[in-house]
């Protein structure tokens, strides 16, 4: 007789627990599958906010450089000074290194004023 | 048809490509064994239901990494008691309540259904007064049927360790049940 009173401590320690063994839930292996959808869905919206976020960054970043810094300005300075019609026709002439010489360094004559003088 | 093992290593395979069909199967195939395990650790229907949904997507997340180097059967089991562990360090102590038990009466006679019903409850309240180790252990080899160097690996110790655990898990079980035993 399957009584449980004649069992051993043992036995009825297994049976009890083999009782609890198997627990299955309906709908559960659905459940599992939905949360790991949500958990793919919410993985493909961080990664693109993140990009976007990149995409931001780089944006500011090109419009912040593209503004004229102090480098670019002073560069544009030297282009202008380079375009100097009388520095040019002194360099044609052969003279501005003696021009160069003869002239003050903080208030240098133009060239014409030096071949004025010269020629009188 | 393949053996359960050799299917298990297929269908995480397909997991792993982002198979849903293929995780359904495998959550259907293993879930009422982690439920129960769980169950018998947390003492909590609900909360064994949370972890073993825990425990699913964390293979899903480790799929594309798992090497089949143990069955999937104990390496869920090795997942479950990692988040038990987390979730009694979360609690802050350890499930001391009775489960949520309902017997499912395997006699015919009404008076044998109470009788194994009332049994049931004195050895679930019993196994919750345990210390975690020891539950743990009497739960993987009595309850999951588990050899002991399933659960030293699962239980990251010694085989030597398990072995002591389940003896003292034995007696304090016995004690603690003395009013059904006696002193045999």
């Amino acid at each position: 007789m399957d009584n449980p009173h004649n069992k051993t401590f043992d036995q009825e320690l297994a049976a009890s627990l083999s009782r609890g063994r198997s627990v299955a839930v309906p709908g559960f292996a659905d459940r599992v599958v939905a949360a790991v959808r949500a958990a793919r869905r919410r993985r493909v919206v961080l990664r693109w906010s993140s990009v976007a976020t990149a995409a931001a960054a780089c944006f500011v970043a090109i419009l912040t450089l593209a503004s004229p810094t102090e480098a670019s300005l002073n560069r544009q300075t030297l282009a202008l000074v380079a375009r100097d019609e009388s520095a040019q026709f002194a360099d044609l002439l052969g003279a501005a290194d003696d021009l160069s010489l003869l002239s003050p360094a903080v208030d240098k004559p133009s060239v014409v004023e030096v071949l004025n003088a010269s020629g009188s | 048809m393949l053996p359960d093992d050799d299917d298990d290593k297929r269908l995480m395979t397909l997991v792993a490509e982002g198979d849903d069909d293929a995780l359904r199967l495998l959550v259907h195939r293993h879930h009422a064994r982690l439920v129960g395990y769980l169950r018998g650790e947390v003492g909590s229907q609900a909360t064994a239901e949370e972890l073993a949904m825990e425990v699913f997507i964390r293979l899903h997340r480790a799929a594309a990494r798992w090497r089949p180097e143990a069955k999937l059967s104990t390496y869920l089991i090795h997942i479950a008691h990692n988040l038990v562990l987390n979730e009694w360090r979360r609690r802050g102590r350890k499930p001391t309540t009775a489960l949520e038990f309902a017997a499912e009466p395997g006699d015919t006679s009404q008076q044998s259904a109470r009788r194994v019903a009332e049994l049931d409850e004195a050895f679930q309240r019993a196994i919750a007064q345990l210390p975690p180790e020891q539950r743990t252990a009497i739960l993987l080899v009595v309850q999951q049927e588990l050899p002991y160097e399933d659960i030293a690996e699962i239980m990251g110790v010694p085989v030597s360790s398990v072995k002591t655990w389940i003896h003292r898990a034995r007696s304090r079980l016995r004690e603690l049940l003395k009013d059904f035993y006696g002193n045999q």
